[in-house]
């Protein structure tokens, strides 16, 4: 194995996502005073680059883009046992969608160099858009497999990855470089241990901006998103309390259409 | 001054949060009702670092210090306070064999104990009496190249639990007649005695030892013959103290926490009771003695890693965390009602765990003899 | 934009083994709608190996037109072969909209093609509208759902969205006229990326209660072990398991292990349903984070209603013998993939 990169992404703490409200003028989310966590499937990610590199050697190099707090969420990373870590940071970044995103994370990628595998989680739980994976690989024109649940290297160069669908399972054959995204089955990351806490604070957090990066202006940023926010709407938990009435064929009808609706049958 | 923790601290304490909430609720239920301590635990423990965190490096420890100690025993308490009671014994075995032990004695057994092979345990207290250590009953004679124990050690914490004892026993008279020994737990004389039933840190394994003409090799006294009482002291005032504080202060930070959330989800004459003023009141105490224990007990662990003297700073931590651990505990049952003694609710086992702090690792009025004494010594004539 | 834009509203009728995702039904529903409204076209996007047969499925659920790229390369879905497939098309044609449901497939799919074509991508729609100059707005949830954001695609083409299964509405089936066109499939020789080396089925068994996905729990009001049966019964038609309060673990109904609440387990599944529940506090905390609540109890004022999205104040006696049998009717015997996992 020669080099992993771990795409990991600061998301805001979901136990205090109550706290999310929306700045009227601005229209943006205001999201102080909550705390950043490593997104949870990153996590998952990382684990398995972890112990890929401990069965097959090589190097773990965590990427980000995100503002410079997010050294924080790295560290946490780099405690878990990541060997280094390259933190895209430019204000030209912001707001970014998921293709110039992906665009940026490319050219993370290509500057790191040498990799043979490309990991991140399968969806981020603030945008959740799951776009990430499929679009870094087009950009680096590398195949990508989404939904992974298990992987192992078969022989020096080659991986079998395990893929969920639907109503089962595929069995992939992947050769080097490869994109792959993990579901939370996948493993169970290991937690911080405390003499990781202790060799983090000496391991490289490298910060490039897009001098660094040299992306097309036009591709990144505001300007480079083809997908605009048009409007955002704060919800207050809540419960529906919708009462269902008239004669038990229709209330039966209308649950059979309400349990369909939460997304856990196919009718 | 300084009163922030350091990114190091914030980040070990959002380590052992994790590894807590998430291994260690699913055992609770089986702790309470067994009263025995989660073995399968130990291990992970270990990787994590929780065993060995004072241990030096050389010895597979982790090395940090006793703040670091403190947020770890803080934040298992906080989650279930039977975890710090048995790993703060632990890691006085640990500073006793650290402080004490021989390079020998240090590389055969720190390693042991941090990598989590066992638990570590020391038995001070006799049935004659824990506070009067110079009037134990067990002894130790020498006879030859070896030590014959006999007596009768009880209230030992992971008594059951390890592979090799720390014993203190008579060797002579006064405060030069105690030693300290390490016996293995196969050594023929050395007995399991009874299993203590406590109502509260029911998770933590207490029990008693018996010595029957029991051969402990010479090689096993820790530090010199007739240091025992040393042994003892420090570790009990340094390492027992800082841990018994550290475990009541986790209770009391659940304590509020549960208090606040139950008086923000109870809802009465169509508002939630912590609209009441009686209700914040209650809180607001509760809060306060939260942050007056956390200073005390992260000043005193300071102290400890600067190495101060710190046995009164210790001593009061000690004494004050735990009584308003039980203090704070009946109020947040206060503020549940009827549900706060209901098995239900987390409240009436952090009330009866705090109970169980007050005498464990030396009561209220021997911490308060000594800072007494400290206190009154500016103005002896 | 170029010159060959039209109107024309696009889905992506996902099959695998020869079987139409219902979601692509449904997408085709809402194309219709969009497609009306500016008096375009909808088209169909089939792609695999001898899926011909599929094409009039589609045309009757509203496709105005079927491509269909059959060929023996395409059989098993492959992301690489697919998006190439996918893409000439898009760009030959230049369609405004094109939906893709957010399946497993769908969400890898989608936006490897919309970056290859440039254009943007909205993810997880669960609605569809057009604005005054008949732009796509595409509504989407973020933040677990606590956020709804409206995303728009001005200055690119086509506008690309992939949605949740379950949230548009599919047409009945009904006999239609619709135009079936054969593509011609050119793959390049260059790597398209992992092999298949197999696809295993499995059909998902009891999950543990705090893992289900689908929690069906009981209380007092069930009233019998008899009555208990059903719930166990409606818990396997959905692929969840069995919760239960404290008087039916005391009754015997139940084991203790099934108990939800502050003694007993703390779930989050997806879908809750309540039956017989009154909803004291006990219960309520280890429940009350679950996606979807759905309580049944025959009493009018019962407090689990406060918290609960959907409320049935009816004899569960009455409601779940015809419901076990509507779903035993409907359901297939695999379950949905959770995209939109979380935590």
């Amino acid at each position: 194995m020669n080099r992993i990169i771990v795409c990991v992404k600061p998301v805001p703490d979901p136990k205090h996502w109550d706290k999310v409200s929306m700045d009227p003028e601005t229209k943006t989310l205001k999201r102080e005073g909550i705390p950043n966590i490593m997104n949870p499937l990153d996590k998952h990610a990382l684990e398995a680059a972890l112990a890929l590199r401990e069965s097959h050697g090589g190097e773990v190099v965590l990427l980000s883009m995100a503002p410079p707090f997010a050294k924080t969420t790295i560290r946490e990373g780099l405690a878990m046992g990541a060997d280094r870590a390259v933190l895209l940071s430019d204000r030209v970044f912001a707001g970014s969608d998921s293709l110039a995103t992906a665009e940026i994370l490319a050219a993370g990628c290509r500057w790191i160099g040498g990799f043979d595998i490309v990991l991140c989680g399968n969806l981020s739980i603030d945008g959740s858009t799951a776009q990430i994976c499929s679009q870094l690989a087009e950009m680096l024109d590398l195949p990508n497999v989404m939904h992974v649940t298990g992987m192992e290297e078969s022989g020096e160069d080659n991986l079998i990855i395990t893929q969920k669908i639907e109503n089962g399972y595929v069995k992939l054959f992947s050769g080097f470089p490869v994109v792959l995204s993990v579901r939370k089955e996948v493993n169970k990351p290991r937690y911080i241990p405390f003499t990781g806490i202790l060799a983090a604070e000496s391991k490289e957090i490298t910060m490039l901006s897009n001098k660094d990066l040299c992306v097309d202006p036009e591709r990144i940023g505001l300007k480079g998103s083809p997908t605009k926010m048009a409007g955002l709407e704060v919800r207050k938990f809540e419960r529906k309390k919708e009462k269902l009435e008239g004669t038990v064929d229709d209330i039966v009808e209308k649950l059979v259409e309400r349990i369909y609706q939460c997304g856990v049958i196919e009718c | 001054m300084e009163f922030a923790f350091t990114e190091r601290e914030e980040m070990l304490r959002k380590a052992v949060r994790e590894f807590a909430e998430a291994e260690i609720p699913p055992r609770m239920e089986a702790m309470e009702e067994t009263g025995e301590f989660p073995m399968d635990l130990l291990k992970p423990m270990a990787q994590v670092g929780i065993t060995g965190i004072i241990t030096p490096p050389e010895y597979s420890g982790v090395g940090m210090n006793y703040v670091a100690r403190t947020i770890v025993l803080e934040e298992l308490g906080r989650v279930c306070a039977a975890f710090p009671m048995a790993l703060q014994v632990h890691h006085m075995a640990c500073a006793a064999l650290n402080d004490f032990g021989t390079d020998e004695q240090k590389k055969k057994y720190l390693p042991a104990l941090a990598t989590g092979e066992t638990l570590g345990t020391v038995g001070v207290t006799d049935p004659s009496g824990g506070s009067d250590l110079i009037g134990m009953k067990t002894t130790a004679e020498l006879k030859g190249d070896k030590y014959i124990l006999n007596g009768r050690k009880c209230f030992i914490t992971n008594s059951h639990l390890s592979d090799f004892w720390i014993v203190i026993a008579k060797t002579g008279e006064g405060a030069k007649g105690l030693s300290a020994f390490i016996v293995d737990k196969d050594t023929p004389g050395a007995k399991l005695g009874r299993k203590e039933n406590k109502f509260g840190l029911r998770g933590a394994n207490t029990g008693e030892w018996a010595f029957d003409n029991c051969e402990v090799p010479k090689e096993n006294l820790i530090g010199q013959e007739g240091q025992g009482l040393t042994v003892a002291l420090k570790t009990i005032s340094e390492t027992g103290r800082t841990g018994m504080a550290a475990t009541a202060l986790g209770i009391l930070q659940a304590v509020y926490e549960e208090a606040g959330k139950f008086a923000n989800e109870r809802v009465l004459y169509g508002k939630p009771i912590s609209t009441l003023q009686a209700i914040q009141f209650l809180v607001a105490e509760i809060y306060t003695q939260l942050d007056i224990c956390r200073l005390l007990n992260y000043r005193a662990s300071w102290m400890k890693d600067q190495n101060m003297r710190c046995d009164t700073e210790t001593g009061m931590a000690k004494y004050y965390t735990c009584n308003a651990a039980v203090e704070a505990a009946k109020k947040a049952i206060e503020i549940h009602g009827s549900y706060g003694i209901m098995k239900e609710y987390a409240v009436q086992r952090l009330f009866r765990d705090a109970m169980v702090t007050v005498p464990a690792g030396g009561t209220a009025e021997v911490a308060k003899t000594g800072i007494g004494r400290a206190a009154l010594a500016p103005f002896k004539k | 934009m170029d010159e060959k834009r039209n109107r024309d509203v696009w889905v992506f009728a996902e099959q695998r083994n020869g079987e139409l995702h219902d979601v692509s039904l449904e997408l085709l529903g809402k194309a219709r709608d969009l497609a009306d409204k500016t008096g375009s076209k909808v088209i169909a996007v089939l792609i695999g190996y001898h899926v011909r047969k599929l094409a009039q499925t589609l045309v009757n659920h509203g496709a105005d037109v079927v491509f269909v790229a059959d060929d023996t390369r395409l059989e098993n879905y492959r992301l690489l072969p697919y998006t190439h497939v996918f893409e000439s098309l898009i760009k030959e044609h230049g369609p405004d909209v094109v939906l893709i449901g957010a399946t497993a497939m769908g969400v890898e799919l989608a936006p490897r093609v919309a970056a290859r074509i440039r254009t943007g991508l909205s993810a997880h729609c669960i609605d569809l509208k057009l604005d005054e100059n008949g732009n796509l707005l595409q509504v989407v949830p973020g933040w677990g759902g606590g956020v709804v954001a409206t995303i728009a695609c001005p200055d690119h083409r086509p506008q690309m969205s992939t949605v949740m299964p379950g949230a548009m509405k599919a047409l009945p089936e009904e006999e239609r006229e619709g135009r079936i066109e054969e593509m011609y499939v050119d793959l390049p020789d260059s790597n398209m990326g992992p092999e298949i080396l197999g696809i295993e089925r499995v059909v998902a068994g009891e999950q543990p209660l705090e893992k289900a996905e689908v929690v069906v729990a009981g209380g007092w009001g069930v009233g019998s072990e008899e009555n208990w049966s059903l719930l166990e019964e409606l818990a396997r038609l959905l692929g969840g398991a069995v919760g239960a309060t404290r008087p039916p673990v005391d009754e015997g109904w139940a084991r203790e292990g099934q108990m939800v609440g502050q003694s007993g387990k703390t779930i989050r599944p997806t879908l809750y349903i309540g039956v017989g529940i009154s909803g004291v506090m006990h219960h309520v905390v280890g429940m009350d984070q679950s996606k979807n609540i759905i309580s049944i109890n025959s009493n009018p004022d019962a407090d689990i209603f406060e918290a609960s999205d959907v409320i049935v104040a009816e004899d569960f006696m009455k409601i779940l013998p015809p419901l076990i049998r509507e779903l035993k009717s409907r359901v297939k015997s695999w379950r949905s993939i959770n995209i939109s996992e979380e935590k």
